[in-house]
């Protein structure tokens, strides 16, 4: 495809990488320039439960610390929380930000330090057996973030990301009120399409007009035999930039298991990849302009076939 | 006439066996499936007494041995020991030993390179209920803490690799051929418009619970009613807007409520001692006799005193009687 300006389109986000000057992080020697002014808060949310929100604020928020960018993720969701669960932080929660609210706690000490980056921090909004006081409305949490921005002065945070709840009750309501931009997560089946439609509709009747799609759990195979819709066939449904395209992986359960986000793997998987893909184009402000679409024939390999007995 | 197979080997040579061809395996060329292989014994056999062999060599006498063999201690004699001449027909097979053990090594190296493999895999692509196990959620509390990988780019790194001429993006080993979103500026200005008109929606400012009036000063459209059994929300709080806020903004120092109940308590003990009962009853710290323990001599000499008066009354009330 001759006349597919892709390539450099595609990779708007390495060609802009190479304009602007590097910071070089503790953990990276190279990083994207980050775009927009920090803190940028980001609302993660879908509509419709069981798409990966969660999944995608861990593995978001653990690929922004790698990157050496200061991430505090707040798990909005009250009644459900489990983003303490994916990032093995859930022995550690001893006070919730219920508790800052009632003044039994500080904000700084409700804050959870993850031990493989100290610039991620996790917040939870209550125990999972309490409930949410919301007397004060959307002012609940928009409180807490602007506390948040402001906590260290000389090391302010970059990234506020927020794990929203699914449904659009109140804790959607909620969770939405501080956020400038939005993250839609959506698989490419048709329910999860719907109420990601809603949602969006939701998000921009309410003023947040950046909003990018994740879609998730993406199959290759399934996409090139048309059982399933490809991730250009979501954005076309629902009008909105692609962040990412996540294909299914089942290192997703395993890493679940292990309490440590996809993008940590070593080996990495590929969906880790795809969430690293996407955590970077966040950071510049970019979208993805094209799509790894279906498997392309090759020549088999000649030679070596011996060697797949050991499965290499 | 007919001897149980046990006392075959004492009788019969293993080569004998093998040249009779009356001992042979189901199939001539020896199948390595061992799924297929089947048994099928038939043996020579002969009764044990020496002297008439010595008269009659052998008498072959064919019979099954499943049908022969009765107890499995017997069986299994039976069967390493007509394994002998196989491992003699295979001598016999290979010409020179040296080659089999150059099979046999092989043979064991790729089993144990196999099992190296195969357990290095495991021990990366871990993630299974024993991880939760070990990080507390079934039994213990243990949890590990991931190795972290390293590299620069992600999209340009030693599993994902590019090709930006032939528009393909090589990911994990596979080929995948790119194709361009087509999204325009337009197109997205025409779906905002879209939800815009399908989405009529206020986000809510007031949360109230079912039942509550709606102040006089609060949009009606902009209330979200929180029903008095919501299992997560609870529109109920025991503090102001302004103390709340307090609560959030605070950097340092005691928060609220602890020091609003440390003070609470201490003004509790400071009424409750000002009482003159709980004077006397509260332990003077800096008298130490108050809070010395009484001698054990003491009490011991009390006790025994006590129980010579009790006998010396039980005496005297005796003599009075008497």
């Amino acid at each position: 495809m001759p006349s597919l300006v892709l390539p450099t389109a595609y990779f708007s986000t390495k060609l802009s990488h190479r304009h602007h000057s590097t910071i070089p992080s503790a953990t990276h020697s190279r990083r994207p320039h980050l775009a927009g002014d920090p803190p940028r808060t980001v609302v993660i949310t879908s509509g419709k439960g069981g798409v990966g929100k969660t999944t995608a604020t861990a593995n978001l928020s653990a690929s922004l610390a790698r990157l050496g960018f200061r991430v505090t993720s707040i798990d909005a969701d009250a009644g459900l929380r489990n983003l303490d669960l994916l990032l093995g932080l859930e022995n550690r929660i001893h006070y919730t930000a219920s508790e800052v609210f009632s003044g039994e706690c500080r904000l700084d000490q409700a804050l959870v330090r993850d031990r493989r980056f100290n610039n991620l921090r996790l917040l939870c909004l209550s125990k999972p057996r309490s409930k949410l006081p919301l007397s004060f409305g959307s002012k609940t949490i928009t409180y807490l973030v602007d506390a948040l921005k402001t906590l260290e002065p000389l090391n302010p945070v970059q990234f506020i990301l927020i794990d929203c709840p699914a449904g659009v009750d109140a804790g959607f309501v909620t969770a939405i009120a501080p956020a400038d931009e939005a993250i839609l997560v959506t698989t490419p089946d048709i329910t999860a399409l719907r109420d990601a439609d809603r949602v969006a509709g939701l998000l921009e009747c309410d003023g947040i007009k950046d909003i990018k799609i994740i879609v998730n759990r993406v199959r290759a195979d399934l996409v090139r035999g048309e059982d399933m819709m490809s991730p250009l066939d979501v954005q076309e449904m629902l009008g909105l930039p692609l962040l990412g395209a996540i294909p299914e992986d089942a290192e997703v359960i395993r890493s679940t298991n292990r309490g440590s986000p996809l993008v940590l793997n070593d080996p990495p998987a590929p969906a880790g990849i795809a969430f690293e893909q996407a955590a970077w184009r966040l950071v510049e402000g970019d979208t993805m302009t094209a799509v790894a679409l279906e498997e392309a024939d090759r020549p088999a390999k000649k030679g070596f076939g011996w060697f797949s007995f050991f499965g290499l | 006439m007919a001897s149980i197979p046990t006392a075959l080997p004492t009788k019969i040579g293993e080569a004998s066996i093998w040249k009779s061809r009356h001992v042979w395996l189901g199939s001539q060329n020896l199948a390595w499936n061992c799924r297929r292989l089947r048994w099928h014994f038939v043996i020579r056999s002969s009764n044990g007494n020496s002297s008439d062999s010595s008269k009659n060599p052998l008498v072959p006498v064919e019979k099954n041995l499943r049908e022969s063999c009765q107890g499995s201690f017997g069986s299994l004699k039976a069967t390493v020991h007509v394994l002998l001449p196989v491992v003699t027909s295979v001598r016999t097979r290979f010409c020179s030993k040296f080659a089999m053990m150059v099979y046999v090594t092989f043979a064991i190296f790729i089993i144990i390179a196999r099992k190296i493999m195969l357990k290095r895999e495991n021990h990366v692509n871990q993630g299974s209920i024993a991880d939760l196990v070990r990080r507390g959620q079934l039994k213990s509390n243990r949890r590990g803490i991931a190795k972290t990988s390293l590299y620069d780019n992600p999209f340009n790194n030693a599993f994902v690799k590019i090709d930006e001429e032939n528009s393909t993006a090589q990911m994990f080993g596979k080929v995948y051929r790119l194709a361009p979103t087509t999204l325009t500026k337009e197109q997205q200005l025409t779906h905002q418009e879209r939800r815009a008109q399908a989405y009529q929606w206020k986000r809510p400012k007031v949360f109230l619970k079912e039942g509550d009036p709606i102040p006089p000063d609060v949009d009606p459209d902009l209330v979200r009613w929180i029903p008095p059994n919501h299992p997560f929300a609870s529109t109920s709080s025991d503090i102001n807007e302004e103390s709340f806020k307090n609560n959030v903004y605070q950097k340092d120092g005691v928060p609220f409520r602890v020091r609003a109940e440390h003070e609470a308590l201490q003004k509790k003990l400071e009424a409750l001692q000002d009482e003159p009962k709980i004077k006397e009853l509260a332990v003077n710290l800096k008298n130490p006799e108050e809070f010395e323990e009484p001698k054990l001599q003491q009490i011991e000499l009390n006790e025994t005193k006590k129980a010579d008066e009790k006998i010396d009354k039980g005496l005297k009330s005796s003599n009075e009687k008497s």
